[in-house]
């Protein structure tokens, strides 16, 4: 297995163009995982590690564009105030020292079913930066993931980015796991209201992590978006009914389909309870730092 | 480092461990860090079915791998004599974790069971070697369906030191009778003991001298094992364990790993190191039991118990596996007039089980203490106070006299640290927002034990002593406690003392298990002290020097040093060592009921929706006897505590019932408890001795985590309202 070790983005989509078949790593969270476990093995992996650019955020043109080797630590630290929900996703990382080296460009390349941050991305609307020899392009995140542990990544192509809207309304995630740190997650959730918009997603609990667009539709009408009443328990539990039912869970080591559909739809009614709250107090817009 | 304070004694006080700081620099090595020019390294290759013959091993692949040396096979392996049968007349025997001549024979007996083993130059080589090899198998039937066999379970047969089945009365009738009555089924899954330290050996021959690092509980036992093995004397073999990463059990006994690298060593003429891989932990090493059991209690209005059943099943294997005393806590605990108790066995095509912390009481103590909290619900009392009205004067089952027993003392000490009084008897009847909280209690009971160690201790004129015992150190604490027993019998500094163990070039001891290490090696310690005092009054008197320091007698006298042994390393020697331990063994199990107790409360918080269950605080008052060091027993305690919080809410082996293979055999699917998941917890002892122990040590090392599970079962159902019978406790099991 060769270990290469490109030191610029030119260089490592040469690199990528020339040998499809390297494995890009940046935390190694889950890569090395695979590699330990014998799961996989690759001719090669590309450490993304010394490309610079990766690791820098910045904001423009109303978006933040977050660059694929940020850690969760930075994402928690940094950016907490500007990208709430996934900054509550990335706390819910492993531990310390997964949430250092891990980044949110890993769990898009690893595109786990139970990946912590898909659920934000899907919901809060966010685009993938990719990049290639040939050029660049950008990928809505819900049509990222192809299959388990597949995305749309071209052969020859690198994350190179997630582009993200700040926070303008509330966002929150949640997540059910068989211990109470270092866990994969059981299901997880993310609800994200802005005005007149709502992004719902859930995760572990479908073979991809995906939107639940006829939720969405419904809070999208059915939320007294002009008055910030506290949410009838009948529109919750409609809409956790809508969540659950957007499942498609299967039986496994960490839990049962039904316990999964069932605690999906009281993330999703607390959640839920939980960002309007936040949204009405708020006032509807929220001015961001 | 403390410093002994004059007139105060040592014993007692929280001292830091010894090896302390060996282990935070690094400095320490274990078994796998142990280098020797020319090492190897090698890697197992495991039997993919349950239960078949090997028709053909395909090594070519693996051999062409740069790096490998050879793979070794039945076909080209070592011949080895096979282990002996065990029998608890000859304890060394029962070492033998299995009867398996590994890589000796074609017939595969359990799915993980190593066919093959590569040597390569480099870790990596051989792993990846080990991938490559492709065995072809001749299936045979086989049984692994541990629920679908316990109709089949026979009777365990007993042995004087754990009784198969014991009975008091006709608990049967009484239980018909009985106005209030539980009769419950309870069942725990497979456990894997999981220490930090993988187990790991490092082999060397130097012509027919053997040196083995090994990553064991059992220095002695593991050197005679080898011997016998490879057919070489004894003495001709050494075994070294300064430093063990973690045992509970797991590595008491010689599993494939060791016996391998050994024969690899012997194979290929090099130092060989094997270290398992986790996956290999959980599949070439014993684990425990799982076990299905029932629970009757029936008690009058009053909550006098009148009839106690507790019956087990439990699995070993074709190929060995130790009987578990899964209901021994129901012999000691209740002053039930009628008590029938009763285990049994299915033998399967498994991986043979072995112990594991508190084997048997562990998991015997879940179900026992689940359902008298059952039974106080039944009746309206508060479990504690039902305990209390249950409490005997002697042993329940026989009559026999507590050598000590302090539970009722305990209980109070605990209830008042965890503030048992605040809690309402109503179950669900406390939330606070979306959690529901809830308060359990369980009796920690553990049986205690003494064998004998040999010993000795010098006292040199520059006033050090050296105390040299071939006892094992996992982490407990041994040679820092040694110490502070010493120091005291002799009067010198804490500083003064140095403790050599880890080695079987030291006089023999027994193995570290069943709690019993610290008392026995404390017992031939304080009897070498005994001698050397008694020199040394001689030598003070001989001299005029009476009321002098050490230093200045042996000074005096012209004396370099004095030695004093106990015991003896000879074949004669530990022949008369062995007749004596089993003889006061039998003899103190005749004569008294001996144990380590205990009083757990805890308090845990049910998410009311999701199941998700946090425990929340945490208290334990104990009996263990007198304390040697507060600091490194209170860790032992409280570790039990952390791994039965592991077996209630996390811990479960996932076993494919068709094939018989784990499929969780890994840290990421076997779940241990992380520090998010441990409250504060709260340790007090009543450090009063037992008088028929050396210096009334109890032990510590198993106490812990007896009763855990069941007093946070018990506190989930104070909780929510509802029983959950089945470990662990996951959350599935608290929303449907």
């Amino acid at each position: 297995m060769d270990f290469l070790r490109p030191t610029t983005l030119d260089e490592a989509l040469a690199l990528k163009a020339e040998r499809p078949g390297a494995v890009p790593i940046a935390g190694g969270t889950d890569v090395m995982v695979e590699l330990n476990f014998d799961h996989r093995r690759p001719e090669a992996l590309l450490d993304l590690t010394g490309v610079a650019e990766l690791a820098e955020w910045s904001t423009s043109d109303g978006q933040v564009r977050l660059g694929a080797g940020v850690p969760y630590t930075r994402v928690i630290t940094e950016l907490g105030d500007v990208l709430p929900g996934l900054a509550m996703a990335s706390r819910t990382v492993g531990s310390p020292q997964i949430r250092n080296r891990g980044t949110v460009g890993g769990n898009l390349g690893a595109a786990s079913p139970a990946g912590d941050t898909h659920p934000v991305l899907l919901a809060t609307g966010a685009r993938v930066e990719v990049a290639s020899v040939r050029g660049g392009r950008t990928i809505a995140a819900e049509a990222f993931y192809t299959g388990v542990k597949r995305n749309a990544l071209e052969p020859d192509e690198l994350i190179t980015a997630v582009h993200l809207p700040p926070a303008s309304g509330a966002e929150q995630f949640a997540k059910v796991g068989t211990r109470n740190a270092m866990v994969i997650a059981v299901c997880s959730f993310a609800v994200v209201l802005r005005p007149g918009y709502a992004g719902v997603a859930l995760g572990s609990a479908a073979p991809v992590p995906r939107r639940a667009a006829e939720a969405e539709r419904f809070l999208v009408a059915e939320l007294p978006w002009q008055t910030p009443v506290p949410l009838a328990d009948s529109l919750k539990r409609a809409f956790a009914e809508l969540v659950a039912g957007a499942a498609d869970p299967i039986d496994d080591v960490r839990g049962s389909a039904a316990y999964r559909r069932h605690a999906l739809g009281v993330l999703a009614r607390r959640a839920l309870t939980w960002a309007w709250d936040d949204y009405r107090n708020n006032g509807g817009e929220r001015q961001c730092a | 480092m403390t410093r002994t304070v004059d007139g105060e004694h040592l014993v007692g006080q929280p001292i830091d461990r010894i090896d302390g700081p060996a282990k935070t620099t690094g400095g320490a090595r274990f078994s796998a860090e142990h280098a020797y020019p020319g090492l190897t390294h090698a890697a197992l290759v495991p039997a993919t079915v349950s239960r078949g013959r090997i028709t053909a091993i395909d090594t070519a692949a693996a051999a062409a791998v740069p790096g490998v040396i050879t793979v070794l096979t039945h076909g080209n392996a070592p011949k080895l004599n096979p282990p002996k049968r065990p029998t608890p007349a000859n304890l060394s025997t029962l070492v033998s974790g299995t009867q398996v001549n590994y890589l000796n024979t074609d017939e595969v007996h359990w799915d993980g069971q190593p066919v093959a083993v590569v040597v390569a130059e480099t870790s990596h080589a051989a792993r990846e070697a080990a991938a490559l090899v492709h065995v072809s198998y001749e299936r045979l039937p086989a049984v692994v369906d541990f629920a679908a066999e316990e109709p089949n379970a026979v009777a365990q047969k007993g042995n004087p030191v754990m009784p198969g089945s014991a009975k008091k009365g006709d608990a049967d009738a009484a239980l018909a009778v009985a106005p209030v009555t539980v009769d419950a089924r309870y069942t725990t899954p497979q456990h894997h003991h999981n220490a930090l330290e993988p187990h790991a050996t490092t082999a060397v021959w130097q012509g027919d001298e053997l040196t083995v690092h090994d990553s064991t509980q059992s220095i002695t036992w593991l050197r005679k094992h080898l011997a016998l093995r490879f057919g070489v004397p004894e003495a001709k073999v050494r075994v070294l364990a300064p430093f063990v990463g973690g045992g509970f059990g797991g590595k008491g006994f010689a599993w494939p790993g060791t016996i391998i690298a050994v024969l690899a060593a012997r194979a290929t003429g090099r130092p060989v190191r094997l270290l398992l891989t986790r996956e290999d932990v959980h599949r070439a090493v014993g684990a425990r039991t799982p076990s299905a059991q029932r629970v009757a209690l029936g008690a009058d209005t009053g909550g006098r118990l009148t009839a106690l059943v507790h019956t087990s099943v439990t699995r070993t294997s074709r190929v060995g596996g130790q009987p578990e005393q899964v209901t021994a806590p129901a012999q000691h605990l209740y002053d039930a007039t009628n008590i029938r108790t009763a285990q049994s066995q299915t033998t399967l095509d498994w991986m043979p089980n072995t112990s594991m912390r508190a084997p048997g009481d562990a998991i015997g103590s879940f179900a026992l203490e689940s359902a008298i909290d059952e039974l106080a619900g039944e009746l309206g009392i508060d479990p504690v106070e039902l305990r209390m009205r249950n409490e005997p004067e002697r042993n329940p089952i026989d009559g026999k006299r507590f050598s000590h027993r302090m539970l009722r003392e305990a209980y109070a000490l605990g209830a008042r640290r965890f503030g048992w009084e605040n809690r309402s008897p109503e179950p669900r009847s406390t939330r606070d927002g979306r959690w529901l909280v809830g308060m359990g209690v369980a009796t920690a009971y553990h049986p205690a034990m003494q064998f004998t160690a040999n010993v000795t201790v010098r006292l040199a004129a520059d006033g050090t002593v050296t105390v040299r015992c071939g006892f094992q150190e996992m982490g407990m604490g041994n040679a820092t406690v040694q110490a502070q027993i010493a120091a005291d019998a002799l009067g010198v500094p804490f500083e003064a003392v140095r403790v050599e163990y880890g080695d079987s070039a030291l006089p023999a001891s027994v193995m570290a298990g069943g709690s019993m290490q610290t008392s026995t090696v404390a017992g031939s310690v304080l009897a070498a002290c005994g001698k050397l005092t008694r020199r040394l009054s001689t030598l003070a008197r001989r001299t005029g020097m009476q009321g002098r320091t050490p230093t200045e007698i042996l000074t005096a006298a012209r004396v370099p040093f004095i030695d004093a042994a106990v015991g003896s390393d000879t074949r004669l020697g530990a022949l008369a060592g062995q007749a004596r331990m089993l003889a006061k063994v039998v003899r103190d199990q005749r004569t008294w009921a001996k144990a380590a107790c205990g009083a757990h409360f805890c308090e845990v918080r049910v998410d009311a929706d999701t199941g998700e269950v946090r425990v929340s605080r945490w208290t334990a008052a104990f009996d263990v006897g007198r304390v040697i060091n507060r600091k490194t027993a209170f860790s032992q305690l409280r570790g039990g505590i952390v791994m039965g919080i592991g077996m209630a809410l996390f811990e479960e082996a996932l076993v494919d019932r068709r094939t018989g293979r784990i499929m969780n055999p890994s840290l990421s699917g076997y779940h241990v408890p992380v520090h998010a998941d441990v409250p504060p917890i709260d340790i007090a002892c009543l450090d009063e001795p037992d008088p028929t122990m050396p210096l009334g040590i109890l032990g510590v090392g198993e106490v812990g985590i007896t009763g855990v599970a069941a007093a946070i079962a018990n506190a989930i159902h104070h909780a929510t309202g509802s029983r959950i019978r089945d470990l662990p406790i996951t959350p599935d099991k608290l929303v449907t």
